[in-house]
């Protein structure tokens, strides 16, 4: 057998893409970016948009996955990106989904919860945009929400512990 | 996303997972092709059926961030499944359509997983992912790279 034909029956066995070398790596990166960002003068706005969208998903499964005990406030900063990602105004969502403008403004920056009918038409506006882009999970921002609500509770017992102990017996003792 | 079974057709769903540093111990060259306890201090990803703990294949990947890439050093798929008797299909896939969800995860529409196969099977890679060339490296960016993640991100 040829090493050419070995070598096709074997295509789906392994690859091995080490660098050799320092040169040999800085050489190709140099090649590869150039022609990459040749390509990337190439995309549309919907291609890239398409792209912001799936990092988006992406990102919400990752968090949903592996739920991060920080104060960062992941459920918000989803929201500033999934709007940002379409939306030049972000009042064109609001007007979208039903909202207020400063109703929206409140929940992407922290004053307020998100009331359920929001999630609610969160949810049915990512299920019409994500059906053109990737799967896209219903529940993705009910999961979000709650993962972080349950972090967020979990790790500010020092908090809201003290007081809300002082309210609670066990008459029943087992 | 799934693996076929190439004899009966029926589609298996996977776990890639972190591998751990015990298995390094299960990764012998005779049923994995390379020597992976060379990969130790690397990222490396392993597949295998839901509930199974059997690896079937693996993949050894670098971040680039400077680069918005994510550069695949070693891939492989265990021995029982390469060539026309494999037993199962879409192994390597499944491991290039995992590592392009790291890379979007991360870099968003900048990003970009290369590789570098050997010449004489690089065609099979421009033809089965869709990939671009540039000297001996091809690589996969938007939009190519999202269909690829919707081909196999399918559960």
């Amino acid at each position: 057998m040829t090493e050419n034909k070995k070598n096709i029956m074997d295509i789906e066995y392994g690859i091995d893409s080490r660098y050799k070398s320092n040169k040999e790596r800085e050489s190709e990166a140099t090649a590869l970016m150039e022609a990459r960002l040749s390509r990337m003068k190439n995309l549309s706005k919907d291609q890239i948009t398409k792209a912001k969208l799936l990092q988006l998903k992406l990102k919400m499964e990752e968090y949903i996955k592996n739920p991060v005990y920080d104060n960062q406030n992941y459920f918000s900063d989803f929201l500033k990106l999934y709007i940002d990602s379409i939306y030049s105004k972000r009042s064109a969502f609001a007007n979208d989904i039903d909202v207020a403008p400063v109703s929206l403004s409140q929940v992407i920056n922290n004053h307020r919860k998100p009331k359920e009918e929001f999630i609610m038409k969160l949810m049915i506006h990512s299920e019409k945009i994500y059906k053109n882009v990737c799967e896209f999970h219903k529940k993705t921002w009910y999961q979000v929400y709650f993962h972080e609500k349950i972090c967020d509770t979990m790790s500010n017992q020092e908090q809201w512990r003290p007081e809300i102990e002082k309210h609670v017996r066990i008459s029943e003792v087992i | 996303m799934k693996i076929i079974d190439a004899s009966t057709g029926e589609k298996h769903l996977v776990d890639i997972l972190p591998v751990e540093i015990d298995d390094f111990k299960t990764l012998k060259k005779d049923r994995y092709f390379f020597d992976w306890k060379i990969e130790k201090n690397q990222e490396v990803y392993k597949l295998q059926i839901k509930g199974s703990s059997d690896i079937l294949g693996l993949v050894s990947i670098e971040r680039i961030p400077q680069e918005w890439r994510i550069h695949i050093r070693l891939l492989t798929v265990s021995k029982e499944n390469k060539k026309n008797e494999k037993k199962y299909d879409k192994i390597a896939g499944n491991l290039i359509a995992f590592v392009a969800k790291i890379a979007i995860r991360e870099f968003g529409e900048l990003a970009c997983v290369s590789l570098r196969p050997k010449s004489q099977i690089a065609q099979h890679y421009i033809d089965t992912y869709n990939m671009n060339m540039t000297g001996m490296t091809l690589s996969i960016e938007v939009p190519e790279i999202i269909d690829l993640i919707n081909l196999y991100d399918n559960d």
